[in-house]
């Protein structure tokens, strides 16, 4: 009999309750924190995750949820959250040069927005405090005039008010206090970005702590018609719908840095439309099926074909399986960067083994070619395994009935169990075409996706499949672009959605529920 | 169980002879098993060969020596034990966590009968064929942002790899253990409950321990996936003395293939030991639960 004894009465409550005040501190806690730093959708998710768990854990009706809610927090909040997140962002031009929000480009467009004078004014400058704010003492190098800039005025000086060094240059004036040498270091990377109003839209720019020039807005921005003037050229810059103020007469000429901005599915029109994305596009979607596909059905042609060599009872069978579920056993990363030093042109193994210095990886045909040799070397003992699996799980009688009737062991072979073992591996297979879609390893490990020919301006290699390529696009070393990679990510969300929907749909799983 | 039908292949050897019929299963399995040991035998050999250098590899050996394993551990730039541990941490972590919190979901499913539970389950069939990293722009940009927030859970973290793993392997698991429970009997459950048990009670004192198996079975399969996992870990952990291994070893030997080469070796065979004598001493669940759908049809 038993006795249902623990996770009852005032022990189990208590430590409900520590457990939820516990979350419940730091979620409180996250939430503050987030709201500090005006990260608003975030405190909302935070806000919702801590309504849910205390409705959940102290309401009476809720048993179901008790048990669901914490996988259901975590699946939503890291994988359905970042789905979203990626259709979102695939609908905006979002690529170095248009990562940051239109505020901050403003900022960013209206503080680089300026232009030294027409006569090339420079001063010679000595940075100091007055009144403990910083200033900068200046020497107008054509006109000798001295003056001293803040950052709310400038205030020219009298002859008696400051003394010059041999070179002409002030150095003092009453109520100047010049930086110290480690102020001096502090102040350089901040000096870049201040700019003293002179008057009449002038301003002193500091270069560095001895030179300043004189400099006017040039860029100047019009809230109301939303357009940036260029008061020296006389041109006026729109914004154009797509993340950056670009010239009416030519919109070609945009201000850059831009912002990320809604751009209409421009990032999926682009995949059709734009040759220079289509290009490659299309050359990786192609080979990612070729690969998925051919690697799937040569994993499955050994492995069956194993698995039916086994089938009997011979000798050493238990030895041969023994090494030949190696390879699913040893962690794959390895095995892959193993096979790629193998594979080295100089010094690999493969080589060394052939007596040729055979230049695998800077070849399309040969690296495609690894990259399938490789992965049936992960992939072959898998399918020997399920196929084994399934071979027991034909009856016995079904092959007894047949050679019975007079069938060879070939025609039972080929008639009846070859078509009753797909029927059984379908799904399987189905799962492995879609992993193999998506097999970032193999590819990114063996070859880098490579080789690639960037002289030709290629930005995909002859190896690299859309997963590779999405990862390229978006973390690439020169050009990263988000938005365009949201959109593959996208397309092959939807590759294996219906892949596995099809599959599902014919396993009858749905209907068992 | 499903896989008692797979394991018997190969437990009764018969002293049967060497017919000629079966020549060629022998043939093709010695050939595989060539293809098979040869990358295994390279680093085995690779690992002890004291010059360290792919230039000076040779396919026979000819000289021995453990200095390779001795500059995994006396070499400041490589902290080969540092990323043994990450590695550890995330994936005992994740397999640990996973499986505990996509337990309880399981049992909701496959026990209780609530409003929404048919449209949850094809939800989460749905999420599940997912791959987490697909959408792993979006995933950097978030945790780039969380990161401006809590830094021990954001971008650069393990913490933070730690969420995304959880995240991703949260549906796998539901769904795998929501048909092993299926399978126990629900008649020891109704007992439970007859003699006055609450669900939490008979969730914990009932099934919790007769699902231990399975349970561990799936915390390995999910260990194995997150110590294999590259993608996601290469753009989180840009540190040195963050990365797990398999980012520890493949910047160590990418940056440079040849002169790496015999630490890398000696490197990838300590790491590798340990999950092979799992995985072999488990094959017959691990197989059992790889292989769930095989048989179901």
């Amino acid at each position: 009999m038993i006795r249902f004894a623990g996770f009852t009465g005032t022990p189990a409550l208590l430590l409900k309750m520590a457990v939820i005040a516990i979350s419940d501190a730091i979620l409180v806690s996250m939430l503050f924190a987030a709201l500090a730093k005006d990260q608003n959708a975030m405190a909302g998710v935070i806000a919702a995750i801590l309504l849910i768990i205390n409705f959940v854990y102290f309401s009476k009706r809720t048993m179901p949820f008790k048990f669901l809610a914490p996988g259901i927090i975590l699946l939503i909040t890291f994988v359905v959250v970042p789905v979203i997140y990626t259709v979102l962002m695939s609908g905006f031009t979002y690529q170095t040069g248009n990562e940051i929000s239109k505020k901050d480009a403003l900022i960013q467009l209206i503080d680089s927005g300026i232009t030294a004078d027409a006569e090339n004014t420079s001063f010679d400058t000595v940075i100091g405090k007055v009144d403990g704010n910083l200033a900068a003492l200046a020497t107008n190098q054509t006109t000798g005039e001295v003056g001293i800039a803040t950052e709310k005025s400038y205030t020219p000086l009298s002859s008696e008010q400051f003394t010059r060094n041999e070179y002409g240059v002030a150095e003092t004036a009453n109520g100047f206090v010049r930086l110290s040498d480690t102020e001096a270091a502090d102040a350089d990377s901040a000096l870049s970005t201040i700019k003293f109003p002179l008057g009449n839209g002038y301003f002193l720019s500091p270069q560095g702590l001895d030179v300043a020039v004189r400099v006017t807005q040039s860029l100047v921005y019009d809230e109301a018609s939303d357009t940036i003037k260029n008061l020296i050229e006389g041109t006026t810059f729109k914004d154009n719908n797509r993340g950056n103020f670009a010239n009416i007469e030519n919109p070609d000429q945009k201000l850059e840095p831009g912002w990320r901005a809604y751009n209409n599915f421009e990032n999926y029109l682009n995949l059709f439309r734009d040759p220079v994305v289509r290009g490659p596009f299309l050359k990786v979607f192609v080979w990612t099926f070729i690969f998925a596909i051919t690697t799937v059905i040569m994993m499955f042609g050994v492995g069956l074909l194993l698995a039916i060599a086994m089938d009997k009872k011979i000798r050493f069978r238990r030895f041969y399986r023994s090494i030949l579920i190696l390879p699913y056993a040893i962690p794959s990363f390895m095995t892959i960067l193993i096979w790629a030093g193998m594979f080295n042109r100089q010094y690999g193994a493969v080589n060394l083994l052939l007596g040729h210095q055979v230049d695998w990886l800077n070849s399309a045909i040969l690296a495609k070619l690894i990259i399938l040799v490789v992965n049936l070397w992960l992939g072959f003992p898998y399918f020997y395994l399920i196929s084994s699996g399934a071979l027991q799980a034909i009856p016995a009688e079904l092959e007894e009935a047949a050679s019975i009737d007079g069938a060879s062991p070939r025609q039972i072979m080929q008639r009846i169990k070859m078509p009753l073992l797909l029927q059984i591996l379908a799904p399987l297979l189905i799962a492995s075409f879609a992993f193999n879609f998506n097999n970032f390893n193999i590819v990114y490990l063996l070859t880098g996706g490579g080789p690639t020919n960037v002289l030709a301006g290629e930005t995909a290699g002859a190896t690299d499949i859309l997963i590779t390529y999405t990862y390229k696009t978006a973390f690439g070393s020169t050009q990263q672009n988000l938005g365009l990679a949201c959109a593959i990510s996208m397309i092959m969300f939807i590759i294996v959605g219906a892949l596995s929907m099809w599959s599902l749909r014919r396993s009858r799983v749905l209907e068992n529920m | 169980m499903e896989f008692e039908t797979i394991t018997s292949i190969g437990e009764h050897v018969m002293k049967s002879p060497m017919k000629t019929g079966h020549l060629w299963r022998h043939i093709y399995a010695w050939a595989l098993i060539a293809f098979t040991i040869f990358p295994i035998y390279v680093v085995i050999q690779s690992s002890f060969d004291p010059s360290g250098s792919l230039a000076s590899s040779s396919l026979v050996p000819t000289r021995f020596s453990w200095k390779n394993y001795a500059a995994l551990f006396n070499n400041e730039a490589v902290p080969y034990l540092t990323w043994v541990k990450n590695s550890l941490v995330l994936a005992s972590a994740n397999a640990l966590i996973s499986v505990f919190v996509g337990a309880a979901s399981a049992f909701a499913f496959s026990r209780m009968r609530f409003r929404g539970r048919k449209l949850g389950l094809q939800a989460l069939l749905l999420v599940q064929v997912f791959p987490s990293f697909l959408a792993l722009a979006a995933i950097y940009v978030m945790m780039e942002r969380i990161y401006t927030v809590y830094p021990s859970i954001g971008l650069g973290s393990l913490g933070g790899l730690l969420i995304i793993y959880l995240g991703g392997s949260m549906g796998v698991n539901a769904w795998l253990l929501k048909g092993f429970i299926d399978s126990i009997p629900l008649e020891l459950d109704e007992a439970a409950r007859i003699d006055g048990a609450s669900t939490p009670q008979v969730y914990w004192l009932i099934f919790f321990p007769l699902a231990l198996p399975v349970l561990a079975v799936t915390a390995l399969l999910s260990f194995i996936g997150t110590f294999n996992e590259f993608v996601l870990a290469s753009l989180f952990l840009t540190d040195v003395n963050q990365r797990t291994v398999a980012v520890g070893l493949q910047q160590f030997v990418g940056a440079k293939f040849g002169q790496n080469w015999g630490p890398f070796a000696a490197g990838s065979l300590l790491a590798a030991i340990p999950l092979v004598t799992l995985f072999l001493s488990l094959q017959k669940y691990i197989i059992g639960g790889m292989t769930q759908g095989a048989i179901k049809g």
